[in-house]
């Protein structure tokens, strides 16, 4: 019995320590609504501690042109995602253009993007820190295999 | 007399902690760089709203092109004018001459005025008016510990911290631009 109690706490203990470590870079939430009658409705909630983890399990060969590419504006991304993070919260980059707006945002440790036009609206929050993270896993993508 | 001391000792502390509280409150405002774009023809409207801690951190990392350890070669923008000659003469007139600049397509004129440099450009074309005021502690900053044609754009935003609310660039025609400095994030 104390053994199974153990067991109980043991388990819970490191489902409470795992579901810390996973939420502990936030979530990345993407909402999409089709303006079109029976259009699709999507509402995703992603740990965004789980993407660069993901990312390890792609195959370095699709990612090698993104990886090419990202890495000579590495210096730029480390010194940017901590200073964007660090600024206080407001929008940054606004677009309208007719019935088109796409809209930037900075809010807590995470950037915003909202676009609204005829088709859908949808919405994007990442984690900066988690950006970071996924971006580096990018660019260390060598192709090797 | 001890009743009067300690009856004044809150309104001292008081008024010890409101001028620090100040200061305090007047450092944390953030300062913003804007910049508008719109075109009232096809009703596009850009606005950018850049933290100017955010800029001064990001520009140094930028080696990307013309922009090189904070530095920004301006020649291959602007082919026909020196701008760093022309920031010299102006630093060097006396308060309100003009430098003038004619070349084929436009009428350029830079003077000091009020303790800033002001440039008109006035397209012969009547197509666009470009009007640039820049404080000028932060035209100094700009060409300060830079070679030939190279503009100083950290030491720039670095000054643009300490001036007040200002339009900086005003462009007029087929599309409105404006590009200025104050404490709003919305920057309406």
């Amino acid at each position: 019995m104390i053994f199974l109690a153990k067991l109980g706490i043991g388990m819970l203990g490191a489902t409470l320590v795992s579901g810390a470590a996973v939420s502990s870079e936030g979530f990345i939430h993407v909402k999409v609504e089709e303006k079109q009658a029976e259009g699709t409705h999507i509402n995703l909630i992603v740990p965004a501690a789980l993407v660069p983890v993901t990312l390890r399990f792609v195959p370095p060969k699709y990612l090698v042109e993104a990886s090419e590419n990202l890495r000579p504006y590495m210096p730029i991304i480390d010194t940017a995602v901590p200073a964007v993070e660090g600024s206080p919260d407001g929008v940054l980059v606004e677009v309208a253009d007719g019935s088109d707006q796409v809209r930037i945002t900075k809010r807590g440790a995470s950037i915003v993007v909202d676009v609204n036009d005829t088709d859908a609206t949808v919405h994007v929050s990442v984690p900066l820190r988690a950006a970071q993270s996924s971006i580096h896993e990018i660019a260390a993508a060598n192709g090797s295999d | 007399m001890q009743k009067i001391s300690k009856g004044f000792a809150p309104v001292a502390i008081f008024l010890g902690v409101l001028p620090a509280a100040t200061v305090v409150v007047a450092a944390s405002q953030v300062r913003y760089l804007h910049v508008s774009v719109s075109n009232p023809t096809t009703h596009e409207l850009v606005r950018v709203n850049v933290p100017l801690m955010m800029a001064e951190k990001i520009i140094p990392a930028i080696n990307q092109g013309e922009l090189r350890e904070g530095k920004v070669r301006v020649s291959a923008s602007v082919k026909d004018l020196n701008v760093r000659a022309i920031l010299d003469a102006v630093k060097s007139a006396p308060e309100g001459e003009f430098v003038t600049v004619e070349n084929t397509s436009d009428h350029v004129r830079v003077a000091k005025e009020h303790g800033q440099m002001v440039v008109h450009v006035l397209d012969k074309g009547g197509k666009e008016n470009v009007d640039v005021t820049i404080p000028w502690n932060v035209v100094e900053a700009l060409i300060s510990d830079t070679s030939d044609n190279q503009l100083n754009v950290e030491a720039g935003i670095k000054a643009l911290e300490s001036i007040g609310d200002t339009t900086l660039v005003r462009v007029s025609g087929d599309e409105n631009v404006r590009i200025w400095v104050d404490s709003q994030n919305g920057g309406q």
